[in-house]
């Protein structure tokens, strides 16, 4: 109840908000994808190594912003390599979440085009998302954290009742054998089921508003586990039902596995348009975090009101979201993104820290 | 002659000296006070002055008091007959004992238990005006403020908007002293506090605030009384009028102050580190600051046991969401998503549709506003005339809207178990706000489907998260995480473990002793 300088959010939100950031968009074609690159239903294993790989990664930027208490990336990569790189880095952060909120506005309107909404436009499903999550953002980190924590509970119990309710068409025995090819093909992966944790990079922005930044590390490392765990057990599930060549034919394998049965005796029979709309209540929470991201960002540069950003970038955010022309322009969006983030977010936060070490700067 | 005349006009001037220097005050001619008072109060019709003598005293006196307001058996059994008696064993006495006029009068006199002084004439007329009688004495220059104002107050009933089963049978009334003792009643407790404020710039009525004062959060208590200071309006008829002066977003559709009638409700409400606002001529008692949960729970959650507690709590909570959805999810599944319900049913609604001229949206709508029509019509309507026209009403329309084909019968069933859940929810704010909300989710499901709803979820639960009741989040305890509040929230945890008070109203003392 005390009046505070700026929102501070807990550490059970950010548990959340790393775990959901992370969930959003992999989770309903990374069975596809992973499989693509390891050709054996070998993925989980990839995709606990991948988790691995990212946890070190997410040690260094939480190291980082724990030299810098109360300040965004925004403003200490200025601190750090002074003026004109940091403002470049910030860019790069700034065009990234930008790109991310468009990919996924634009993945959620192919994926409700799809299944709930054939022939409706994409601006008509996009705009009025946009407005939402202008109305949410505009409340500040609080409201976005507060509504992480309404969908996530919502979007694990869902998840976990329709992956159990999908056992009667599990079959192990298309898993085996494990390892059948040995190591290789697991490594393979690697880039991908790395890739697929991309999200847990919002903790670089997200410590600032910390109550308690001395637990940054644990959130972290807890709300990786939760998605780790979750890609695994969605793997697992859908490899095991659809097999690895029925998961590699298919563009969201997740909502394949959840056409492939049928509950009858129940009001509803199919699950698969349910789980997408909690998948897009979801998406929503990532979207508008990174949208918030992004005016953040611009607002440190620029010194300037946010809400001045939040309403600038709305109509930016919608023309990049309708560039690609199809869905496999989109998906090729997707992996520029993804590609991207490999570099930047493996390299970067390293040589920051690094830097700062040596030049000894800290706030 | 000339002489005594001139004194008689110095005193005159003197007088009227004074009258200029200070002319709020009584200047104790006795004449003078009344005409002044006369001139300012007395040419109501309602003002009765009565002159008389003090019979022991050999004084004359005025007594000033307001028919209907002023009790008249108190003012002729306990002051006029008393005032009025000469006894001359009285008089000895009087005569020996020097004591002032002042003094004779309240240690004697008076057989009343309230007796105010004042010097201020505006302060006086402003109690005869509350009820009170006003006595002046000549010689005195002070008014007596006679408490003798008789309370207009009506039985205390079982309030009608909140009835339950199993509870006390206790509401509350018009009259703010009979609402205090009310509150009083259930804590016998010193640290029960009642605060009273005078708000209304025209009109001053009494508002108090009541409080846990070894529970309640300083701050919180603090910001209450900063936002009722802040209220500047000439009159307040109903506490509504308090809660739409303080309350954080006007423009929000849901009530961010609860108001309740049941003093058992206010009661444990501040026994949770809230803040109750009671207000002189209303029944309705404001309790401050609200969650969204505590709007779907009932005082009888408590009362029974835990388990048929927790079950009726839950069944509470599908009922609002079935009358905030149903209708919507009707106009969803038969319009666009036909393939997600089994098949026999989408049949079986496809067949009952066949005929109907309208889409789902206006059918929807059709019915949906002649149900709301309809009750409003039954809650202005006498008691019986309001049930048969229920019946008249629900069986009759509906039934021959489904013969002339109209609409189907399905969405007649859809609207009749919308508007029955929607009774169940026990504040009629929260009602109103989700039968209101309703059509605006039918709406968005007529343009977008499944995904409208969606839509409109995201739009409500983004609303709601930026909502806060006094600094409190409107949705906690469910966001953000309390888990120890959440014992209390979708189920109702056996009393032994509700052992602290709600974590997310700072409350000074945690656990409940």
């Amino acid at each position: 109840m005390t009046k505070q300088k700026f929102d501070q959010i807990t550490t059970p939100q950010t548990v959340v908000i790393i775990s959901n950031f992370i969930l959003g968009i992999g989770i309903l074609t990374l069975p596809r994808t992973v499989t693509e690159k390891v050709k054996t239903p070998d993925g989980w294993i990839t995709i606990i190594l991948g988790g691995i790989t990212a946890l070190l990664v997410a040690i260094i930027m939480v190291k980082l912003a724990e030299r810098f208490p109360g300040k965004s990336i925004f403003q200490y990569s200025n601190e750090i390599t002074g003026k004109v790189i940091g403002s470049v880095v910030s860019l790069c952060i700034i065009i990234y979440y930008l790109t991310l909120s468009s990919f996924e506005l634009r993945a959620m309107s192919e994926t409700t085009r799809l299944f709930l909404l054939q022939g409706t436009p994409n601006w008509a499903i996009i705009l009025p998302f946009i407005w939402i999550g202008l109305y949410l953002i505009t409340g500040g980190i609080n409201p976005i954290a507060r509504m992480f924590e309404i969908v996530f509970p919502i979007t694990i119990l869902f998840f976990l009742l329709v992956m159990f309710l999908g056992i009667k068409v599990f079959d192990i025995n298309n898993l085996r054998p494990v390892m059948g090819m040995g190591v290789m093909p697991v490594m393979k992966g690697l880039t991908t089921t790395s890739l697929s944790f991309v999200g847990f990079e919002i903790i670089l922005i997200i410590y600032m508003y910390m109550k308690e930044p001395t637990r940054a590390l644990k959130a972290t490392v807890i709300g990786l586990s939760i998605s780790l765990v979750f890609y695994c057990v969605t793997f697992i599930m859908v490899i095991g039902a659809l097999s690895i060549d029925g998961a590699v034919t298919q563009t969201w394998p997740v909502l394949t596995f959840i056409r492939s049965f049928e509950i009858s005796g129940l009001f509803v029979e199919r699950f698969d348009s349910l789980l997408l709309v909690i998948w897009i209540m979801q998406l929503f929470t990532t979207f508008a975090v990174c949208y918030y991201a992004a005016a953040l960002g611009l607002s440190h540069i620029f010194n300037k009101n946010i809400n001045l950003f939040i309403y600038g970038l709305a109509p930016l955010i919608y023309i990049v979201s309708m560039m690609p022309r199809n869905i496999n322009e989109m998906f090729q969006l997707g992996s520029v993104i993804g590609n991207f983030t490999l570099y930047f977010f493996s390299c970067v936060p390293v040589l920051l820290l690094l830097i700062s070490l040596m030049r000894g700067k800290q706030s | 002659m000339k002489r005594r005349k001139s004194k008689t006009e110095d005193q005159q001037q003197a007088i009227e000296k004074e009258v200029q220097s200070n002319p709020l005050n009584f200047t104790g001619n006795l004449s003078i006070d009344l005409d002044r008072i006369r001139s300012e109060i007395g040419q109501n019709g309602d003002v009765h002055i009565r002159e008389f003598k003090i019979g022991s005293l050999n004084a004359r006196a005025a007594l000033i008091f307001i028919d209907g307001l002023a009790d008249t058996e108190i003012i002729n059994n306990n002051i006029l007959r008393s005032l009025m008696s000469v006894d001359d064993q009285d008089c000895e006495k009087n005569r020996n004992i020097e004591t002032s006029t002042r003094e004779r009068l309240s240690t004697h006199m008076l057989l009343i238990g309230k007796v105010n002084e004042t010097s201020n004439i505006q302060s006086f007329d402003t109690a005869i005006l509350a009820g009170s009688a006003g006595l002046l004495v000549e010689g005195t220059a002070i008014g007596f403020v006679l408490d003798v104002a008789k309370a207009k107050t009506r039985n205390i009933e079982e309030p009608l908007s909140e009835s339950l089963v199993r509870g006390p049978r206790v509401g509350f009334v018009e009259q703010l002293s009979d609402n205090t003792a009310l509150l009083r009643n259930l804590s016998k407790t010193q640290d029960l506090a009642i605060n009273t404020f005078k708000v209304g710039t025209k009109i001053k009525k009494d508002l108090a605030i009541v409080y846990m004062r070894d529970i309640v959060d300083p701050q919180l208590l603090e910001e209450v009384i900063q936002r009722i200071q802040t209220i500047n309006i000439d009159n307040l008829p109903e506490s509504g009028y308090v809660e739409q002066l303080i309350e954080d977003n006007q423009f929000s559709p849901f009530p961010q102050i609860q108001n309740t009638e049941r003093p058992d409700r206010v009661m444990g409400a501040i026994l949770e580190g809230r803040v109750g606002i009671l207000l002189d001529g209303t029944p309705f008692a404001l309790i401050l600051p609200v969650t969204f949960n505590m709007l779907l729970q009932s005082p009888e959650d408590y009362y029974e046991r835990w388990i048929s507690g927790t079950l009726i709590r839950m069944l509470r909570y599908l009922a609002a969401f079935i009358a905030l959805f149903g209708p919507s999810l009707y106009i969803a599944f038969s319009s666009f998503h036909q393939g997600l319900i089994p098949t026999k049913l989408a049949i079986s609604i496809a067949a009952s549709r066949e005929g109907v001229p309208f889409p789902p949206l206006i059918e929807a709508l059709i019915m949906e506003i002649s149900i709301e029509i309809l009750r409003e019509a039954g809650l202005r309507l006498p008691k019986p005339v309001g049930q048969s026209l229920g019946i008249v009403g629900g069986l009759i329309v509906g039934e021959a809207a489904v013969q002339a084909g109209i609409v189907s019968p399905i969405m007649v069933i859809v609207v009749a178990v919308t508007a029955i859940s929607s009774f169940t929810l026990p504040h009629y704010s929260i009602g109103i706000t989700i039968r209101f909300l309703r059509f605006v989710v039918m709406l968005f499901s007529a343009v977008y489907g499944l995904y409208g709803v969606v839509l409109f979820v995201l739009l409500l639960c983004t609303h709601l998260v930026k909502l806060k009741s006094f600094n409190v989040p409107y949705l906690s305890p469910a966001v953000p995480y309390q888990l120890s509040d959440l014992k209390d929230f979708l189920i109702r945890a056996p009393l032994s473990m509700m052992k602290r008070r709600p974590k997310l109203m700072h409350t000074q003392e945690s656990k409940r002793k």
